[in-house]
């Protein structure tokens, strides 16, 4: 990007004011001036902001595009596709592996040929689950079929915002377009950036929403969208995508001058930074190119000639410029963040291989390296090194080593991690002090625990040192728990704050062997490594003891993308135990609202302000939907009432170990986003309970029994006295919001009458 | 004329913050920017250390200032500060706060405790120290520390106006707490007028502190294939007294009666149990005391405990370490790190 400074006088060049903002702020910028008809999306670190600040802003009334959270980046994709075939103007931002869950709906946005944006925020796909930014997302998007445009700074996000829906509609292309831009570096560093005073500039420029081609739109012309076909019509459908995504690059052309006639900001093809006379030079996606020209100004200063060559849109791949660009270089650089594993250099290095395989005067040396993958920072010193060896190319005239990692590191075996504490298992847990048999007479459990002091000698399954916030509930919910359970556990923890705040590399909090799996897909995983031990047991391959435990934590956000996966598991059957924390939102990743987020309460997606009250509709009922499943033990518990959750956990043991499936959820406080006093943790569940929203209760083969009844000891208090505690509910106490407040104790009354209906009859 | 007292060889001045999580390090690091760049045309850049840092967990907030002729294209973190401002005390213990300041570069500290004091822990052997009781301020106004960390900011950023900070905290908050407006600019100008300044004579030729970019306990060779951990548990040899914002509970075991009622709700697992006798010689667990290592000052159990046995404490310097009981995990020896 450069910026005309001259030119910012002169005619053409629209009224523009100044902003320090992220990438993330200027996309959402960008989205609210042109006014997207839909966004459906689901958070993923880095890129959620996005959806954040959408909703900030609609919540001040500054954009009207309906914000859709979906269940999972699955359904947003599907929610963009089915808004893009009406031709409303849509938009979607994500991250990883958020990016690889929706990647089936890719090539059917692309190849049904309907444009729409999307800001991929690039970042480490998993696994290991790294939350930091490389590429690996992004080159799974080079087949997809999407343009794509790479955004180095803040201010390119804006722009390439703009610029990205004129090129997906135009009539040459009807693509959709993905802008990539790097996570944390460009996302949420913050920048002076310039933008268009006027949103009506941003909608002249972009134009108005084309209507020649077909939708979902007029009953009085119906078509046929997405008929399936055979090789015969495939191949001839895919050449017109292929053709169109070549006329993109060109259409990009004049969309990016044109853009600059109007912004005074240019964005050629390639950024090419000192490389008319280039001998050596770097290729580098995004914000890593801006850090290297720092290093060029420093080895001219030394009388090396050095370059940087950076695309700012690599679909379709500039490979004549390229080739231009690299006539006269002896020795060229790759650096990917982003390896094609044993394709002996990652994507773009083939790329650019090929473009200059087309020119037979060539002779540029090139070489490839994977540098800063996960997040690792690039400082100038890297940027130094890989002109090094470069250098030491040109002069040998051949690269000892074309294709490298770079950053690695041997690590020193004096280091290597050892075993802390004795492994604790089997008897360690055994404290023969809880009893669970069935009574034959009611077919129910009967559970006798100990009075709580006894269990303190048993060990805690998860270790002291983990880094959650101060007050919160996760752990002290899960331990009470696991007081019930006897013997050895399996855990698998899903993606959330229980997992992240325990598994910090190379340091765990676990005691007993856990795995992680991405939490579309824990319950599944989770059946797959208790069969394959039974399995392996029924072999006589493995000889372990009978009665370890198999339990899939989850939050409410892993409830909600994972569903299909824990109603799948549900309904096989496993004997397993789902129990999830629900903190009534997405905490792990800032806040933002779940499905189990209550009526008008306020999260970093459904904000409190003028256009809208916090979020707009009721709490999931998770506990009754799996009860739905018919598996034989559902419950719900809380640390504000200890004995009911460890005989809880002892019961659901016993299901797990001789019936089959158990689901349970505990509602925990999270102090940071209830925006409440870290003390007040159990008193404010505990009020949850007394105030009938969260009852606690069971139901065990199909009989609901409710185990503590406010009202029959005389603790039923109104909800306002649970929401009084809570910053992100005082609004709703508020005489102005009295119609939500009732709509919600309505909503909470109906639920505890009828769950009272059924405990009163076991038929229900 | 360039208004900024120091670059380094790329153009920038530069200030890092170091914080926990919940301080409000970041916003302060914002705002100081912004600035920076409305109020003087300067060129800037902000940003923070990224994780899945949870409050309570350290943090830095970086800020770059350059002339407007400047680009600003390097992205990584401020590893050779001008100044330091330390918003958390207790971070000595596990983070190196001053590495890589200049020799002449300006370490804040938000403290109650005395010059000489702060030099010591912080290993400074010269340079200019500014200490500023901003957790006191705070508490005073019923604000927060940031507003006051960042008045002795501005007082050390001298190229910055006073008056443009006013402004913004006035627009921030009078159109949503009006009555927060005023506290606020007494909290900045507490900040800005209360800092105290001490310098340390720099001998010639002094060279600012060291920084290394730590390297990574396991490297390829080392690391077991796929990142599988089998070393459990070890998060125990972690110290998180760094997460507490200035209270811990305090424990008298005269007025405990052995409920449990604590340790069920801690979420860091802080209460120690021996198995003993009571009084009719059956054996009962007993609760001996904290281990502060882990205690993150949330006071949950406080809260829960239904006697007197539980208490909130002003953290003072040297109470955790003097009244913590270990927990008795099972360790394994040579098995540390």
């Amino acid at each position: 990007m450069a910026i005309l400074e001259d030119k910012l006088t002169t005619q053409g060049i629209a009224e523009q004011v100044s902003t320090f903002e992220s990438g993330n702020e200027m996309a959402a910028m960008a989205a609210a001036q042109i006014n997207y008809h839909i966004m459906g999306y689901f958070p993923i670190t880095p890129s959620t902001e996005v959806a954040q600040f959408l909703d900030q802003m609609k919540t001040r009334g500054e954009h009207d595009i309906k914000l859709i959270p979906a269940d999972g980046e699955h359904g947003s994709a599907g929610i963009c596709y089915g808004a893009a075939a009406t031709g409303a103007r849509v938009i979607n931002a994500t991250s990883a592996n958020g990016f690889l869950y929706m990647i089936e709906q890719m090539p059917v946005q692309s190849g049904t040929r309907f444009p729409m944006v999307m800001n991929l925020v690039t970042r480490s796909v998993s696994g290991p689950l790294d939350i930091r930014g490389d590429h690996s997302d992004l080159y799974y998007a080079l087949n997809t079929g999407w343009v794509i445009l790479t955004a180095k700074t803040p201010q390119a996000v804006y722009d390439m915002n703009i610029m990205a829906l004129k090129i997906a509609e135009h009539s040459k292309v009807r693509l959709p377009v993905i802008v990539a831009y790097d996570g944390f570096f460009t996302s949420h560093q913050k920048r002076r950036v310039e933008y268009f005073n006027d949103r009506r500039v941003v909608q002249q420029f972009v134009g108005e929403c084309p209507t020649d081609y077909n939708f979902i739109r007029d009953p009085q012309k119906p078509v046929t969208i997405g008929a399936h076909m055979s090789g015969d019509d495939f191949i001839n459908n895919h050449f017109q995508q292929s053709e169109a995504i070549y006329n993109a690059g060109e259409v990009f052309r004049e969309v990016a001058a044109e853009y600059a006639k109007l912004s005074g900001r240019e964005y050629p093809v390639l950024d090419l930074y000192k490389m008319e006379d280039a001998d050596v030079a770097l290729f580098l996606l995004n914000s890593a190119a801006e850090s290297a020209k720092d290093v060029v100004d420093q080895l001219r200063a030394k009388g090396i000639k050095a370059g940087i060559i950076s695309p700012n849109i690599i679909r379709p791949f500039p490979a004549k410029e390229i080739r231009e660009a690299l006539k006269n270089v002896k020795a060229l650089l790759v650096g990917e963040r982003a390896d094609s594993y044993g394709a002996n250099g990652p994507n773009l290095t083939h790329e650019v291989k090929s473009a200059l395989q087309d020119d037979k005067e060539n002779q540029t040396i090139v070489l490839s390296r994977v540098f800063g993958l996960g997040g690792k920072d690039f400082y100038a010193t890297d940027a130094q090194a890989l002109f090094d060896m470069a250098i030491d190319a040109m002069d040998k005239g051949r690269a000892d080593k074309p294709f490298d990692y770079y950053g690695h590191v041997p690590g020193d075996p004096e280091k290597i991690l050892k075993p802390v504490i004795m492994p604790q298992h089997g008897d360690a847990f055994k404290t023969g002090l809880i009893d669970v048999k069935m009574d034959e007479e009611t077919n129910k459990l009967k559970v006798k625990i100990p009075p709580l002091r006894a269990l303190t000698g048993k060990p805690k399954r998860i270790a002291s040192g983990h880094g959650a916030c101060p007050g919160c509930g996760i752990f002290a919910g899960l331990e009470l728990f696991f007081k019930g359970i006897e013997g050895d556990v399996v855990t698998l923890f899903q993606t959330g704050c229980a997992y992240v705040t325990t598994t910090g590399y190379p340091n765990t909090s676990h005691k007993q062997t856990m795995i992680h799996n991405l939490f579309q897909n824990g319950a599944a995983t989770l059946s797959g490594t208790l069969e394959a031990f039974m399995e392996l047991k029924r072999r006589g391959e493995i000889e372990v003891a009978d009665d370890a435990t198999f339990v899939m934590i989850t939050g409410d956000g892993g409830m909600d993308i994972g569903m299909g996966s824990a109603i799948g598991t549900a309904l096989r059957g496993h004997k397993l135990i789902m129990l999830e924390y629900d903190n009534e939102g997405y905490m792990n990743t800032g806040s933002q609202m779940s499905y189990s987020t209550p009526l008008g309460h306020m999260t970093s997606t459904s904000g409190v302000g003028k256009t809208q009250r916090g979020k707009a509709f009721h709490h999931k009922d998770t506990a009754q939907i799996m009860a739905a499943t018919n598996i034989p033990y559902v419950f719900t518990g809380s640390e504000a009432f200890p004995q009911d959750l460890v005989k809880k956990g002892a019961k659901a043991q016993w299901y797990a170990q001789n019936v089959g499936t158990v689901y349970g959820k505990l509602l925990i406080a999270c102090p940071l986003n209830w925006k409440s006093d870290d003390r007040f943790g159990t008193t404010i569940v505990e009020a949850a309970v007394n105030s009938c929203f969260f009852p606690l209760y069971e139901v065990e083969q199909g009989e609901t029994t409710i185990t503590y009844n406010p009202e029959e000891k005389n603790k039923r208090i109104p909800l306002s006295d649970w929401l009084k505690y809570m910053g992100k509910t005082k609004h709703l106490l508020k005489d102005e919001n009295k119609p939500i407040l009732q709509e919600f104790e309505a909503e909470v009354e109906k639920r505890w009458q009828r769950l009272k209906a059924k405990h009163e009859n076991p038929m229900l | 004329m360039s208004i900024l007292p120091k670059k380094n060889e790329l153009g920038f001045f530069e200030i890092r913050l170091e914080s926990i999580g919940g301080l409000g390090a970041n916003l302060a690091g914002k705002m100081l920017a912004e600035a920076g760049v409305f109020s003087l045309g300067l060129k800037g850049s902000n940003f923070s250390s990224y994780g899945s840092e949870k409050k309570g967990s350290p943090v830095k907030s970086f800020v770059r200032f350059c002339d407007p002729d400047v680009e600003i294209r390097d992205h990584s973190p401020i590893e050779q500060p001008h100044i330091v401002g330390v918003f958390h005390e207790a971070l000595y213990k596990t983070v190196n706060v001053v590495s890589g300041l200049n020799a002449d570069g300006i370490v804040l500290v938000n403290t109650a405790r005395d010059f000489d004091d702060v030099r010591h822990d912080l290993q400074l052997e010269y340079g200019a120290l500014a200490i500023v009781d901003a957790l006191t301020i705070a508490v005073e106004e019923k604000t927060k520390v940031n507003t006051a960390m960042l008045g002795a900011l501005y007082r050390i950023c001298d190229f910055l106006d006073p008056e443009s900070m006013r402004d913004v905290i006035r627009k921030t908050f009078t159109k949503k707490y009006p009555h927060l407006v005023e506290p606020n600019i007494r909290t900045f100008d507490r900040g800005y007028n209360e800092v105290q300044f001490k310098t340390y004579d720099v001998p010639e030729g002094a060279e600012g502190k060291k920084f290394t970019r730590a390297l990574p306990q396991l490297g390829y060779m080392t690391q077991e294939i796929g990142g599988v951990i089998v070393a459990q548990a070890n998060s125990i040899f972690k110290d998180l007294g760094g997460s507490r914002q200035g209270f811990l509970p305090e424990f008298q075991q005269e007025k405990c009666i052995h409920c449990a009622a604590c340790d069920n709700v801690c979420p860091d697992f802080c209460f120690v149990w021996e198995e003993g006798e009571d009084k009719r010689g059956r054996k009962q667990m007993f609760l001996q005391g904290i281990d502060y290592q882990y205690c993150k000052g949330c006071l949950k159990c406080v809260e829960a405990c239904p006697t007197d046995a539980l208490g909130n404490l002003r953290e003072l310097i040297g109470y955790a370490d003097e009244h913590r009981v270990k927990q008795n995990f099972p360790y394994l020896s040579g098995g540390s790190y």
